[in-house]
């Protein structure tokens, strides 16, 4: 019983006759007190003691010191380390039935009959589906949509969809599998990706009027900005390589799976590891022909995605569709065999890569062709093949850039969006050909690098808007950490160090679905009722990536609550505002500014309760753990459960909603929103590598990793993203590929013959985080999630390189690919014995001490403008002399913006250039 | 994925094994023996000559036996790698197979009866529909070998285990049982050149146990192995070479052996004898390298092709035979 005076008894809480007295609410978390507010997070704008050297960030005032740039274990690991997190296969629902697809064993043929009459006479058998089953078209972008559930008319690949079977178990559907019978008129396959550019009596897919000639391009671009034309007289040293890149595979741990359940009141539940739930609702509806909100896709636990689960696949449709037909729960789980047939990884690709330096080391010219291989279907085809050239217009200033770039079907499994989307491999082209040109230059490539870099909020010779820039701080810790200058061209021979660059998008500036009435890319909902936590309703896809703490630890910093007082709800699409997905590295950056918004909506009533409370000064109040308080004397202050059970007075629950939208940026020309980005992050790495010069074999021994994410809201996320990047990385450049056999099989769609880097191929790996305070992301954050992969491909090449002198244009470098290499070098020298090779060495030129400088000079230029925020406009060209404030394509003819390919380029296109020969069927009147 | 149906057999002892293996022998039963399972099941799963009948040799305490002379079959090769007394050779390349999970259930037996593997056999069902079979697992087709195509008599499937040469070396005589009784005979002779059939292993009988010379202990040497990962795969190419020195800087004795190359491991005495004949220190094991890479005749149905694999038994070798020089000067 509660004594007179209790001091547990509070104003507020006053007890009703009769009743038991309620406790004191505490502070609300499992704490009993609130922790003091440790000044170290508070930022120096706020009076705090955390040093801003990139200056004041617009969120500053929300930092309490809970959790934003504390290490944090993610807030779903222990669901998975204690085996209790669902995936997508261990989703079971009572009365299941386990559903087989039938795929095509050919590359390329019409389906002339389907005989199911033996397997539906097999017990145990429920339902079968087939193409006519499902006429509708889907895909993941709006203008590219070519594929089916399962064969209409074609198969387009080796494993593609034909049919489907459900039965009560998988012994059943198996044996089912066996007894549909498929009548197929092979056609002629094609599996060079060259092929695709010409014209083929039968193009695996028809575009109808839109079809480029009689062709297998699906999409073909031609770019020129800056002063193209100059560069044959400006450059004074040039560097071309044709390169060959395998196609990759994500290898994520978890193969896909789903189950489809149409419940009693007529809607489906769709169970799936997905970082696109968003994308997949709205093809279900097309192809289901049902309303999407008669649906409700379920986000399972993702057991890895790297894009390799960002598409609404078929195996989705066929357990919806057979879950329609048998009226039970079907459940699909891929074999890791299916895994490498659905694919979407990494287009193998053709890159010719061409650049340009004048007199004074500037970049005078950039000219890249692309060909790149989609296989069987578009996927993400239209954004990947713009990726591939505009991707690289950053982080350097350039005189003239021109792209051409042709994505082609082959009757291959399709590539699709891969970690680094687009832009890994070109990245590579690109960092290779600059160590070339440092090397023609007689210069060190890491100082080439600092006095060619775009300064901080600037606009690339494409027009992209690039507000915070990390790159000089990454290129400058890297150089020193490695410590290169000992090193580089100095060590003996096998032994090598080598850098490499990388920039990319943290979200798309467009989202895939575009949209008319300006819906936003992320929404984030909070809900508070009186016991304090704080349900967050966010559809953003945690995918292993850690989006879910993100988004749970902005909630937490600007409410200043512990962790555990935040529930992250961000499975299903009932109950979740739409999120676009995590694809294109925009979760973090974009729903944890929804987040923010949403949570400073609930602070304001907060804020307000508090006033009304203790009738302190609103502007003075600040928020501590669990405690707001006015900031001149802490003792005037509320628990933050007195202050929300104030504001939950008459109204219940408090509820907010908080949603980002990407500011209007970028320029007018075709195709000038692929790579529109509100920011983009930077990273520079150094590799340390062995060669063995007898066989060829390559080890990294230690890499320098430094990115700039902008903020680390959790450093310990952010390095298990570098390190993962290194290691996906690392298995690109030295060896894994989807090998094709003689007759266009896949010789390796399994985990033993696909190479993925084990534990001993790992280097040691020292990730360096640079934070550029970016002022539109969340506290200042970026991304860290692809942006890392790009400089490690680069930096093994150009160390090998600096190893044994031979530069590689075909990836991955396996063993016998280098030792060819080492050979015939060996032999040009005149060299007997490889071990009697000598490794490359430089002196350094007169040009030297002029970029030397330059990189000093801009090194003032770049801080006085990150810090002052008055600064002029920044075009790309100012570094060739012209006007900075102004584009120059608006004021010098020269630079003037061109998307059509000329006659006189055609007479003589680059490989990809070549799909510009033919005409679409709409200009040529037969459509 | 899904493992096939099959009866699996348990003796206790080896005499049962045996009589178990008659029973199914004589009722015209097809089977296969189970010792780790780590080559078995996943063919099994991949639905590889699938037999109905399998007879588990986990049981079977008598196989087990270890000591510097004697590796029961059913050693495990984590025991053999982590053994004091076993030649250390052997313990290398135990400890170089696979990855610590597959050594710690893989067996001597099972890696000396290691199935030969090739791109167009270790495949899926779907997937070697989609070439139409191959010839080391026709389905009654009758199909063709895809590697070497229009020859329909021999399978050139590639033997990858690791310790046949090292023991081929060490002059190992290797001891089958059957129904018939026991045999005994030299490792290099229980090899039979056919991706198929792989080893005179009859139907019904299995190896027991290895024995090695009492002067095993004498021997001094190395083994080498190609491979992209340093875990998990299978040799590419893989070199033995053991010697015997008695104070000169010609081996006394010494024998080369390879594996990963062909459908067979390879002991290279008449190359060695060669080079023992005119011995010169490193050009001689130059010369000796050169003559082993001309021998062995890799076909394109592993992960490196056959030609970077001939030129690295060349530098393997070399590498294997580089302790013979040691002390020399």
């Amino acid at each position: 019983m509660a004594k007179e005076g209790n001091e547990d008894e509070m104003v507020g809480y006053r007890q009703q006759p009769g009743k038991l007295p309620f406790a004191k609410p505490g502070s609300g978390g499992k704490e009993r007190f609130s922790r003091p507010t440790d000044e170290g997070l508070i930022p120096e704008s706020q009076g705090g003691e955390l040093a801003q050297p990139w200056g004041s960030h617009r969120h500053d005032n929300l930092v309490s010191g809970q959790v934003i740039g504390k290490p944090t274990a993610l807030v779903d690991g222990r669901w998975k380390v204690t085996g209790q997190a669902q995936y997508g296969d261990d989703i079971r629902l009572p009365g299941e039935l386990i559903a087989r697809i039938i795929r095509s064993p050919h590359h390329y043929a019409r389906v002339l009959s389907i005989d199911c009459s033996k397997a539906f006479e097999l017990p145990g058998v429920v339902a079968i589906a087939t193409g006519a089953d499902a006429a509708n078209k889907f895909g993941v972008l709006p203008v590219t949509k070519d594929e089916h559930a399962m064969a209409v008319d074609k198969v387009r690949h080796v494993g593609d969809l034909v049919a489907c079977v459900a039965a009560e178990d998988e012994a059943t559907a198996r044996e089912a599998e066996r007894l549909i019978e498929v009548e197929y008129e092979i056609l002629d396959s094609i599996h060079d990706m060259r092929d695709g550019l010409k014209n083929n009596e039968y193009p695996i897919h028809d575009r109808g009027k839109y079809h480029i000639g009689n062709t297998n391009v699906q999409k073909r671009v031609f770019q020129e900005f800056g002063d193209v034309d100059g560069i044959k007289t400006n450059a004074i040293a040039s560097h071309k390589e044709n390169w060959l890149f395998a196609g990759v595979n994500h290898a994520a741990t978890e193969p896909h799976a789903v189950v489809a359940h149409w419940d009693p009141s007529g809607r489906l539940t769709l169970y799936t590891p997905q970082q696109v739930p968003h994308y997949v609702h709205r093809a279900l509806a097309d192809v289901l022909e049902i309303p999407m909100h008669q649906i409700n896709v379920h986000r399972t636990f993702v057991g890895g995605g790297f894009g390799g689960k960002s598409d609404p696949f078929p195996h989705e449709m066929c357990s919806a569709i057979l879950a329609r037909k048998s009226g039970r729960p079907v459940r699909i789980t891929f074999d890791r065999e299916e895994v490498y047939w659905i694919n979407r990884g990494r287009h193998p690709s053709r890159i010719e890569m061409n650049l340009h330096a004048d007199d004074k080391g500037r970049i005078c010219g950039i000219e890249t062709d692309a060909l790149i291989d989609g296989g069987g279907f578009a996927s993400f085809g239209h954004v990947t093949t713009y990726y591939n050239g505009v991707l690289h217009t950053a982080p350097y200033e350039i005189e003239a850039f021109h792209y051409t770039g042709a994505r082609v079907w082959t009757n291959k499994p399709a590539s699709g969006a891969m970690r680094g989307h687009g832009a890994v491999n070109s990245r590579c082209a690109v960092e290779t050909g600059l160590d070339d040109l440092a090397e023609q230059l007689s210069v060190d490539p890491i100082d080439l690098r600092l006095a060619n870099l775009l300064p901080p909020h600037s606009a690339t010779i494409t027009g992209f808007r690039v507000t915070s820039i990390g790159m000089r701080e990454c290129l400058e810790r890297v150089k020193e950490e490695s410590c290169w200058d000992e090193k580089f061209r100095k060590m003996p021979l096998g032994k090598g160090i080598g850098i490499g660059c990388g920039f990319f998008i943290s979200g798309s500036g467009l989202p895939i679905h575009w949209d008319p009435n300006k819906f936003p890319h992320a929404t984030v909902h909070l809900k508070i009722d009186m016991d304090g936590g704080v349900t967050v309703h966010t559809g953003a896809a945690e995918i292993g990536q850690g989006s879910d703490t993100v988004v749970a630890q902005s909630v937490a910093e600007v409410l200043g609550l512990p962790l555990d007082m935040i529930r992250i709800r961000s499975r299903e699409s009932d109950t979740a505002p739409v999120d676009l997905g995590s694809y294109s590295s925009r979760v973090t950056f974009m729903n944890a500014n929804a987040a923010i918004s949403a949570a400073m909506q609930i602070r304001d009533e907060l804020l307000d309760a508090t006033v009304e409370i203790t009738g302190a000064d609103r502007e003075k109040l600040v928020i501590g753990d669990r405690r707001i308080f006015a900031k001149n004397d802490p003792a005037v202050g509320v628990s933050y459960l007195e202050a929300l059970h104030k504001a939950q007075e008459d109204r219940g629950a408090l509820v907010a909603s908080g949603a980002y939208r990407t500011p209007p940026m970028g320029r007018v020309h075709k195709g000038a929103a692929a790579g529109l980005a509100p920011a983009y992050s930077f990273s520079a790495y150094v590799a340390e590598v062995s060669v063995d010069v007898e066989t060829g074999q390559t080890k990294v021994d230690k890499v320098w990793a430094a990115h700039d994410c902008g903020k680390a809201l959790n450093p310990l996320a952010v390095k298990g993203q570098i390190i993962g990047s290194c290691h996906m990385g690392m298995g690109q450049v030295l060896s894994e590929e989807m090998r094709y056999g003689r007759n266009g099989h896949l010789m390796n769609p399994d985990l033993l013959d696909y190479k993925i880097p084990s534990v001993h191929e790992m280097p040691e790996i020292i990730p360096i985080i640079v934070e550029s305070n970016d002022p539109e992301g969340p506290f200042g954050a970026k991304e860290a999630g692809e942006g890392p992969l790009l400089p490690i491909l680069p930096a093994v090449c150009n160390a090998v390189y600096d190893a044994v002198g031979v530069r590689t244009a075909e990836l991955p470098i396996t063993p016998d690919r280098l030792l060819r290499l080492i050979e015939r070098k060996c032999k040009t020298e005149g060299i007997d014995d490889q071990l009697d090779l000598q490794s490359p060495r430089l002196a350094h030129s007169e040009l030297q001490a002029v970029l030397a400088a330059r990189a000093e000079e801009h090194s003032k230029r770049d801080l006085e403008r990150r810090m002052n925020d008055d600064r002029e406009p920044y075009h790309n060209g100012a570094l060739f002399g012209l006007d900075p404030t102004t584009p120059p394509d608006e004021v010098d003819e020269r630079w003037a913006v061109n998307v059509i390919p000329s006659d006189d380029y055609l007479a003589e296109p680059r490989l990809a250039g070549n799909a510009w020969k033919h005409t679409e069927r709409r200009h040529r009147g037969d459509s | 994925m899904r493992m096939p149906p099959f009866q699996l057999h348990t003796p206790k002892s080896l005499e049962e094994a045996l009589s178990i293996a008659g029973e199914l022998t004589s009722g015209g039963l097809e089977f296969d023996w189970i010792a780790g399972g780590t080559d078995l099941l996943p063919n099994y799963k991949w639905h590889l000559n699938v037999k109905p009948n399998v007879i588990s040799l986990a049981k079977v305490s008598e196989l087990t036996e270890l000591n510097s002379t004697h590796i029961g079959a059913m050693v495990r090769l984590h025991d053999l790698a982590n053994s004091s007394t076993i030649h250390p050779v052997l313990a290398k390349a135990a400890d170089s197979i696979a990855s610590v999970m597959i050594r710690r259930s893989g067996t001597v037996g099972g890696n000396i009866c290691l199935d030969t593997r090739c791109y167009w056999f270790n495949q899926t069902e779907q997937w070697r529909e989609s070439i139409d079979w191959c010839y080391k697992c026709d389905c009654g087709t009758g199909a063709d070998c895809r590697v070497i195509p229009n020859q329909n008599t021999l399978c050139v499937a590639t033997y990858q285990a690791d310790l046949a040469p090292v023991l081929m070396c060490l002059e190992a005589t290797i001891h089958l049982a059957g129904p018939n009784g026991t045999r005994s005979m030299a490792l290099s002779d229980f090899f039979q050149l056919d991706g198929i059939t792989r080893n005179v292993l009859e139907s019904g009988e299995l190896v027991t146990h290895l024995t090695l010379p009492d002067d095993v202990s004498e021997w001094q040497g190395d083994y080498q192995k190609l491979r992209q990962r340093e875990s998990w795969d299978f040799p590419e190419a893989g070199v033995a070479a053991l010697w015997k020195k008695n104070g000169t800087s010609k081996p006394e004795q010494l024998r080369v052996a390879t594996t990963g190359l062909e459908s067979i491991p390879m002991l290279h005495s008449e190359e060695v004898q060669n080079a023992l004949e005119d011995w010169s220190g490193a050009d001689s094991i130059n010369k000796l390298a050169e003559s082993i890479r001309k021998a062995v005749k890799p076909v394109q149905n592993t992960w490196y092709a056959p030609s970077y694999r001939r030129k690295m038994v060349k530098v393997l070798t070399r590498r294997a035979c580089a302790g013979l020089l040691e002390g020399d000067n």
